[in-house]
């Protein structure tokens, strides 16, 4: 216990940004105001300074008024934590023109600060490639849900693995992408080395996975510049392998407030 | 106190995984705050012949007689697996029963894993269940493809009612609601560790209110995985001191019979 009381020092000690959590509908459409609070007492409790949040639907190929409603949501939630919550866009890119109006209403109403993606596309789909290009222009990141699964994988078969990021990684090197919870489950191995030497590709280190060498390896292939924290509902996950990770003090603190992304945290409420 | 239900020491095949040996798991666990650890071979596992992984182990741990409990990883459904048994709970000092169905290839219910079962409850010796050894979605492909079925654990639990049972490593709170139903009836205990378990969810309130306090364990999965969130769990796991004390040692205490908190095998 005490061993934890002390290693929590990391996350009092420095700024902590969490770039990959949600906040949920509370199933009429609203936002689950109940568990939102949840989430930002947690953050509270565990020296998390920001909590950069979407609502994507997991399932299917959900239509423009549905993507609003979850942005809509998203939005409740950065007015009712302003300064804690900060928010990512959920788009579908396969309704191109209403994907770009979206982004653009997201980003210039409602002070969202990056676009998140699904497994609706791999990420090097050709249908994605104006909502890249929006966000090159516009100057804000993409999260896009990533795994390379080897069990079941019918379950998703437009989820992106590295070798998709690293493909739009070289079409688009001023893109500014991250491939999503390397901790999530998938083969996390094949994940680094695909996109070791793609510089604008970055990952979070989210997901209920706690391998051991999980944190020294997305070190090791990306260097701390370009891993990001993140806990996407795993939260003791998330912070015990930080705490856990024999990588030096300065990598981890880099993790946590990674600067590179400082930029994007200016925006918004 | 902490104790830790489910370590290893052995070569994984899939990854390459530090702190495999008895010397390095030590280490960790001093570096982690862990006074003594259940622990089994990896390479009982995947050895055709399971024992050798298990005579292996005791080799491996002689030295720190203090800090491990070990647990024997059986086959039953390779040939000579009642010798082997008698030979880790008898002969070799052996404190638990540790089985892999998914990797060595047979079902729980079958008949000779039933008597296996049984025979633990005959010796006074707990049944651990991990309900798997790492995340499937990233799994080898000469990895098993599957975990352990509620179903199964729920029909093996029923066949065995004399039997103690510790589930790890899976999703518990599920399987808690369907095997606590039983429970009452049981004179064997069911243990359940939270290493999948977040605890800033509602799941692990909902597995102390399921199964109560005296029924929880720590289990880290060391060295496979960090032991690190399974200690920020309990740094937040807001039970009382009596509960945590349980939950930290004092159950699995009362299983194995430390009534002076070190291993006596």
């Amino acid at each position: 216990m005490d061993v934890i009381y002390d290693k929590m020092k990391l996350f009092k000690e420095h700024k902590v940004v969490n770039w990959h959590e949600h906040v949920w509908s509370d199933g009429k459409g609203e936002l689950d105001e109940r568990d939102c609070d949840r989430l930002v007492e947690t953050a509270c409790k565990t020296y998390m300074d920001k909590l950069v949040c979407s609502l994507p639907i997991t399932r299917k190929n959900p239509r423009p008024d549905d993507v609003k409603k979850c942005n809509d949501i998203v939005a409740r939630a950065m007015k009712r934590h302003p300064g804690v919550i900060k928010g990512f866009a959920f788009i579908n890119p396969g309704y191109v023109k209403e994907a770009l109006a979206e982004i653009d209403r997201c980003f210039n109403d409602l002070g969202m600060i990056g676009v998140k993606l699904y497994n609706q596309y791999f990420i090097s789909d050709p249908v994605v490639r104006s909502v890249i290009e929006k966000c090159i222009d516009l100057g804000i990141p993409i999260l896009e849900h990533a795994g390379k699964t080897n069990f079941n994988q019918q379950e998703q078969p437009f989820i992106s693995d590295g070798t998709h990021f690293a493909k739009v990684a070289h079409e688009y090197p001023e893109a500014v992408i991250i491939e999503a919870h390397i901790g999530g489950g998938g083969d996390w191995q094949w994940s680094l080395k695909a996109i070791a030497d793609c510089a604008n590709i970055y990952t979070d280190v989210s997901g209920s996975v706690c391998d051991e060498g999980l944190i020294e390896e997305t070190v090791r292939y990306l260097g701390a510049d370009r891993a990001l924290f993140g806990t996407d509902g795993s939260i003791s996950a998330g912070i015990g392998k930080m705490i856990g990770a024999k990588i030096p003090e300065q990598d981890k603190i880099k993790i946590l407030g990674n600067p590179r992304f400082d930029k994007y945290l200016e925006r918004g409420l | 106190m902490l104790i830790d239900i489910n370590t290893y020491v052995g070569h994984w095949p899939f990854r390459k995984v530090g702190n495999g040996t008895a010397d390095e798991l030590i280490k960790v666990m001093d570096d982690s705050g862990i006074d003594m650890a259940a622990v089994s071979s990896i390479n009982a596992i995947f050895y055709k012949d399971s024992q050798q992984g298990n005579d292996e182990l005791i080799g491996q741990i002689d030295r720190y007689k203090e800090r491990f409990i070990p647990f024997a990883i059986i086959n039953p459904s390779y040939t000579g697996w009642k010798k082997d048994f008698e030979d880790c709970i008898g002969k070799m000092g052996m404190k638990g029963l540790e089985l892999y169905p998914y990797y060595h290839q047979y079902r729980l219910t079958d008949s000779n894993a039933v008597e296996l079962v049984r025979m633990a409850a005959e010796r006074s010796i707990a049944v651990h269940l991990p309900c798997s050894v790492v995340n499937i979605r990233q799994r080898h492909w000469l990895d098993t493809t599957e975990n352990l079925s509620v179903q199964e654990v729920e029909e093996v639990v029923r066949l065995c009612p004399d039997t103690d049972f510790i589930i790890t490593n899976g999703p518990v709170l599920r399987m808690a609601g369907c095997l606590e139903k039983a429970a009452g009836s049981r004179k064997g205990r069911i243990y359940y560790d939270f290493a999948r378990v977040d605890i800033f969810s509602t799941d692990f309130t909902a597995l102390i209110e399921s199964v109560g306090a005296d029924r929880v364990v720590f289990g880290s999965v060391a060295p496979m995985q960090y032991i690190a969130p399974q200690l920020v769990k309990l740094h937040y796991s807001g039970l009382n001191d009596i509960e945590q004390e349980k939950v930290m040692s004092g159950n699995l205490k009362q299983l194995f019979g430390l009534c002076c908190g070190r291993s006596s095998h």
